[in-house]
């Protein structure tokens, strides 16, 4: 037996999804215990030897039988959550001190003038300048005072620096001067953790780019010392192979890569989910996916099409700091189960303030006052005090959960009961509004998507958000609540990076392209070699960005998919008029219109290589013969129509091809499934779930 | 085109008729999936529009105006935009038959005198009707567009007199007839602009508006007209009863402010801005008497509907953001604006500059006089940039080029209680994207030599006003530079105590025999190689400096956000140590000296009052 172990930290549980590969087939196991903020990696080792467990095996003779263990992380997050991250310093070109400081102008919020500015990472103390220049062809305008470098260096030692950023003006085009003050840096500041921007985003405009640098010294350091942590329990427990560590691009990667740039696990966790999400939708004939995932806090929204969840670098705001890489757009909302109901002025408004997991919601019984989305769901009869809660860990308790909605409608002027109905209705529409500002940002009607619905509150709402959307299929795959971990096993192995070059794309200069691209094979070939993959199993895009003049985003495009690294036979003479037609057709599916008597102008170039690797298979079909299910109990409940004995289902007594005529209540493990009256839940045959519109 | 007609367009209007009571939640989730539809539409304009000023910059705006010309639910943009639309949305209603209005039709107006705001501010709008015929509500979508086809590029002339110098006037001007392109008024539209991206810009705002159209007859048919009308009376409703328990927390009097410009476009010196704030229980009424209005003026003449706007932009400043923005805001505050003023044009007067000056400083002066109520909101939202440093040139294919100027920097963003000034401008502006060094010059033979924030440049305070930048550019080929220079006599003001902001200035030609201080205005050619240097104005302060805690002032030192002789001078902190050693320490026992000295007794003893 072959094992492939994908686990994602969470706030409270640590999610896990065994892949087990035999003679016989394969078979995934899920697993769930709780996180250990103190060190992550300790729960990351109790779960692992309760897989071991599962299996019959010690734990090392487990590990050492993992071909594979992949990691999402939450470090990086939590680090900007925190905001502990390390003393970080920043070193720029002369005169542009303060970038970092004004955001481009952007604020959050257009309307409060009491909204407080982000905490700085590199106050303006720890922002140095140095005189150096280089112009957007490349030239060195003004060559770099390398003595102001050194008093540079010592000013930021004197300030206890103890990660130094380093970012210059186009040096995505020339990055010679970067380059020679990381050497510099090296020999003055010896301890401290370097991120010189061309390598972490090389691309413009300066705010963009040393932004995401920022970020990445300051997150850095915590990132490379947890994974080094991991990696030392594993090899220390009996694991042989190298740890694969989750990208915020979907894609998955060594420790080493990571170690380049560790940013690139910012937001991962949520990137996990989505993975899962296309690769079951792919597997079930759903290419066109709408993923909603809703967990104790947020309603995470995301988009796949044609199966793939496209990773966009650029104005990516996260904790609010911009960070560049490229990202699987997850667009998140403050509505969760522990979102608290509240009346401002007259008006019934939920979230976005979460009473979290602690206290949490009034019926967890854990000194929650507030009435949360979950204490509705308690008083609307969709979630059981009878069973056992999250798993069993608790039971919900309703006490005190009828005061706090009688109140609310006090003020309302209605009744404990219309005021938590009130309250669903209200968190409904602010998700539905969620996701059409979502789908709007990318051109997509919601009406032409299947909804995927996850996370341990998703489903429950699934079925009547989808119907304010006009979708008629929603799919709850039986292992939703672990989709992040299971994406990460289903992620590949993957590295997407660029180089700029900003030149009329009628007057390419093809050496350099090529010389660029084949810069990228490099480092791919390096780091796919190193971990141990088969070169001829790398799967090469090359890819431009261009945009038409005056444009302040790029749009990227294949000009050759599915290649070998290092096969540059495209690049010939035709290449231009090739990518003016490209970025044409890109443009018209992204906006809507071309300019027709204009050139656009190429500003970079891009490799997305990746390696295929052994994915849980996603069963679908609904061949087992179609039979009623049949309700475990009956229970009041309000789904929309008023309270009325609802029927409620035990997942684990339902069997492929049974049916579920709306209302009624799917009760699983680890999350509640409502069928709203108007649709029906069938049992496919891998025991997942698929809700239809009638 | 009259004040009788701007007096027709302000008047208040009437709720919908509706047989419906609807509760206050159903009323919320209409509002929201309406608000849903302007973020959409702007969205759809920002993806499609061809020009970096609205897919990338942002200048643009959405809004949902009802059938009676209520500013009804739902904006997404700049504040300054939001507040206009209903005006020129109310032209087009009030002359639905001579303008042959129906199902399927898109308009444009951008007219100063028919209650528009300056002529490159185009309204782009679609009335939304239910299955039986009736006008529920309209579409409005706005952008900022880089040329008008009036004498000067970008539609700012200096020396305008009169309205027709900057471009062309569309009162109301239908572009699609019961869902088909008028191809013929299209181009003659399109022909009237000097740039190529315009034709899309406009195919965009149309598109967008018909996307929009389109989903709210979907929603009026899902929740039934009256429903939706229910739910525009009461959310319009609901924000006036807001607003005015806001107002009526604040106590009665009056409260005035001046404020004053430097000069108009033509030299004419102190140009001024008078409002008088009354509040009486919960009706707070904007007054304008006082304010300037010497005919003879050039360049700062604000429209009718612009001034009532920048007045209410500062009026939302100063009240709980969660407050809807809708006509309910206009239907509990009275603005008063007299015949003739510079805040109140007569018809034909220029309007493009108007837009930033007097239009800011009615936005100040509101913000000063409100700030002896409302102190914890007040920052003023505005630019006192007068016009930036634009600049001009063509490639060597002969195609014109245009630098606005719209660089990355810090400018007027002043303290308000308790936070002190921060991010590059007001919060009202927050959506705007400004344009970075790179991106700028891979377009334009332009270096960017600095944009750093001066030391001192903000205004003193408890909290102290955002230090303005200092922006240095060199052109690198031949260039025409236009530049308006205000707010160096009278900068931005500080608010209950803080000190003013520091003034702008403007060199040209720096470090060469021809350099030279902007003082009014310029409109010059400049030689290869030559530098132009715009120190912005920074924030003002907020509270005595004097009552400024001594550790943030020896932060803001090590910050070099201030200097340690004005840690000292302004201050009253003593501080020990040195900025090169990164030791400095507040000295504890001097400071307390230094200040007493300085008076701090009685600003602590006013302050307490």
């Amino acid at each position: 037996m072959a094992y492939r172990v994908g686990i994602d930290i969470g706030g409270t549980f640590t999610d896990f999804a065994l892949l087990k590969s035999g003679p016989a087939g394969s078979e995934v196991v899920l697993h769930k215990n709780l996180s250990t903020p103190q060190d992550r990696s300790q729960g990351v080792m109790e779960g692992l030897a309760r897989l071991a467990e599962l299996e019959g095996l010690e734990p090392g003779e487990f590990l050492a039988r993992c071909d594979a263990i992949v990691h999402g992380t939450t470090v990086a997050d939590n680090t900007l959550i925190e905001m502990n991250g390390a003393v970080t310093g920043l070193i720029t070109t002369e005169g542009f001190r303060d970038e970092i400081e004004y955001r481009r102008g952007f604020k959050e919020d257009i309307w409060d003038v009491r909204l407080a500015p982000p905490k700085q990472i590199t106050p303006r103390r720890r922002r140095l300048t140095v005189p150096e220049r280089i112009l957007h062809d490349g030239s060195v305008h003004v060559p770099l005072d390398e003595a102001a470098v050194r008093e540079a260096c010592r000013k930021l030692r004197m300030q206890g620096v103890e990660s130094v950023a380093i970012s210059f003006l186009f040096s995505f085009v020339n990055p010679a001067h970067e380059k020679r003050v990381k050497e510099l840096v090296t020999q003055e500041m010896q301890d401290a953790h370097i991120s010189v921007s061309h390598e972490v985003l090389p691309r413009a405009p300066e705010y963009d780019r040393t932004s995401t640098t920022i970020v990445n010294a300051y997150v850095g350091p915590r990132v490379t010392s947890y994974l080094e942590r991991l990696v030392s329990r594993l090899q220390e427990g009996g694991y042989r192979n190298q740890l694969m560590v989750m990208q915020a691009s979907g894609g998955v990667m060594t420790k080493e890569y990571i170690d380049g740039a560790p940013i690139r696990v910012l937001a991962s966790g949520p990137a996990g989910g989505v993975i899962g999400s296309a690769h079951a939708g792919r597997a079930k004939g759903h290419p066109d996916l709408l993923c909603v995932d809703m967990g104790g806090t947020s309603y995470d929204m995301s988009v796949v099409i044609g199966g793939t969840a496209p990773a966009e670098a650029g104005w990516n705001m996260h904790h609010r700091y911009l960070v560049g890489v490229p990202m699987v757009k997850v667009e998140t909302l403050g509505a969760g189960g522990g979102s608290i109901c509240h009346v401002n002025n007259g008006q019934l408004q939920v979230g976005p303030k979460s009473a979290g997991s602690e206290p949490g919601p009034i019926a967890y019984g854990r000194g929650g006052t507030q009435p949360t989305v979950t204490d509705a769901l308690v008083m609307l009869g969709i979630l059981s005090t009878e069973e056992g809660f999250a798993g069993g860990s608790f039971r919900l308790s309703r006490a005190g959960v009828d005061e706090a909605f009688a109140s609310i409608g006090a003020e309302m002027g209605t009744t404990a009961e219309q005021a938590a109905f009130d309250c669903w209705r209200v968190v409904n529409a602010n998700m539905s509004q969620g996701v059409r500002r979502t789908t709007a940002g990318k051109g997509i009607d919601p009406k032409d998507l299947v909804m995927l619905a996850y996370g341990g509150n998703g489903p429950a709402f699934a079925a009547i958000q989808a119907e304010d959307l006009g979708i008629s299929r929603v799919l709850v795959p039986k292992a939703s609540p672990t989709f992040s971990a299971l994406g990460t096993l289903v992620a590949n192995p993957m590295i997407d990076e660029e180089r700029s070059h900003i030149a009329d794309a009628d007057k390419i200069d093809l050496g350099k392209l090529k010389a660029l691209w084949t810069e990228l094979c490099d480092r791919a070939k390096k780091y796919f070699t190193d971990a141990q993959f088969p070169l001829e199993s790398v799967i090469a895009n090359y890819q431009l960005n261009m945009r038409y003049p005056g444009q302040n985003f790029a749009l990227t495009f294949n000009v050759k998919g599915n290649a070998s690294l290092h096969d540059t036979s495209f690049i010939d003479e035709t290449l231009g008029a090739r990518a003016i037609a490209l970025f044409n057709q890109r443009h018209m599916e992204e906006y809507n219109h071309i300019r027709e008597h204009e050139i656009p102008e190429v500003t970079g170039v891009r490799l997305a290589s990746h390696v295929e690797t052994p994915s849980p298979a996603a069963k679908a079909g609904f061949t087992a013969p179609r039979t009623a299910a049949k309700p475990a109990l009956t229970r009041r409940a309000n789904l929309g129509l008023g309270f009325r004995d609802t029927a409620i289902y035990k997942g684990i007594e339902l069997i492929p091809g049974n049916e579920i005529a709306g209302p009624g209540i799917i009760e699983e493990t680890f999350t509640t499934i409502v069928v709203y009256p108007g649709w029906t839940a069938r049992v496919d045959d891998a025991g997942d779930y698929e809700l239809v519109r009638e | 085109m009259s004040f009788e007609l701007n007096h027709k367009l302000a008047a208040r209007r009437d709720p919908l008729p509706t047989s419906v009571t609807i509760d206050p939640v159903t009323a919320d989730i209409i509002r929201g999936a309406f608000e849903t539809v302007c973020f959409e539409s702007a969205t759809f304009l920002g993806r499609a529009a061809s020009s970096p000023i609205i897919n990338s910059s942002n200048e643009r705006n959405a809004a949902i105006v009802d059938a009676n010309g209520r500013l009804a639910m739902g904006a997404v943009g700049t504040p300054h935009l939001t507040f206009v639309n209903q005006m020129e949305t109310r032209w087009g209603l009030m002359n639905q038959e001579r303008y042959d209005w129906g199902p399927g039709d898109v308009f444009l107006g951008n007219d100063p005198d028919h209650g528009g705001g300056h002529l490159p501010d185009y309204c782009v709008y679609g009335p939304v009707y239910d299955d039986k015929g009736e006008l529920i509500c309209i579409q409005t979508l706005q952008a900022h567009q880089g040329d008008t086809g009036g004498k000067d590029p970008g539609g700012f002339t200096l020396e305008a007199t009169d309205i027709f110098t900057e471009g062309v006037i569309y009162p109301c001007l239908k572009l699609v007839h019961r869902g088909e392109l008028r191809k013929d008024v299209f181009d003659f539209v399109i022909r009237n602009n000097r740039f190529a991206t315009f034709a899309g810009d406009i195919a965009a705002m149309i598109g967008g508006v018909q996307f929009a159209v389109k989903m709210l007859e979907d929603l009026t048919r899902k929740w039934g007209s009256d429903v939706v009308k229910a739910a525009i009376n009461h959310s319009i409703e609901h924000t006036e009863r807001r607003v005015r328990e806001e107002v009526a927390k604040w106590p009665d009097g009056s409260y005035e402010a001046t404020v004053l410009i430097d000069h108009d476009t033509a030299g004419t010196k102190d140009i001024k801005v008078h409002v008088t704030c009354r509040i009486a229980g919960d009706q707070l009424t904007v007054d304008l008497t006082g304010t300037d209005d010497r005919q003879d003026l050039v360049g700062v003449w604000n429209t009718f509907a612009n001034s009532r706007s920048y007045v209410m932009c500062q009026v939302v400043a100063s009240m709980d953001p969660t407050i809807v923005k809708n006509e309910g805001y206009f239907n509990a505050v009275d603005i008063f604006l007299p015949e003739g003023c510079i805040a109140h044009p007569p018809p034909n007067k220029p309007a493009a500059l108007g837009s930033f000056h007097p239009a800011c400083e009615i936005t100040e002066a509101v913000c000063i006089a409100l700030s002896k109520v409302a102190p914890e909101r007040s920052q003023p939202q505005l630019y006192k940039i007068g016009m930036p440093n634009a600049v001009i040139g063509f490639h060597d294919n002969g195609l014109m080029w245009m630098d606005q100027g719209v660089d990355c920097r810090s400018m007027d963003v002043s303290a308000v209680q308790g936070i002190d000034g921060w991010g590059s401008c007001p919060n009202a502006l927050g959506s705007l994207i400004l344009s970075e060094a790179e991106d700028a010059e891979c377009r334009f033979p332009i270096l960017n030599i600095s944009r750093e924030m001066t030391t001192d440049g903000g205004g003193a305070g408890q909290w102290r006003g955002a230090p303005g930048s200092l922006n240095v550019k060199q052109v690198l080929k031949p260039t025409t530079a236009m530049a308006w220079m205000v707010s160096a006599d009278h900068p931005l003001r500080g608010v209950c105590g803080g000190d003013d902001a520091i003034p702008y200035s403007n060199h040209f030609e720096v470090g060469s025999p021809n350099e030279r201080k902007i003082e009014h205005t310029a409109q010059a050619l400049l030689p290869e190689g030559s530098v132009i240097a715009y120190q912005h104005g920074g924030g003002a302060g907020f509270g005595f400096p004097l009552l400024r805690d001594p550790e943030s002032v020896k932060e803001d030192v090590l910050d070099e956000y201030i200097s340690p002789g004005a840690a000292n001078d302004k201050y009253g902190v003593v501080l020990t140590g040195s900025l090169e050693n990164y030791d400095l320490a507040v000295d504890w026992d001097a400071t307390e000296t230094l200040r007493k000295t300085m008076g701090v007794d009685d600003l602590v003893r006013a302050a307490a009052e």
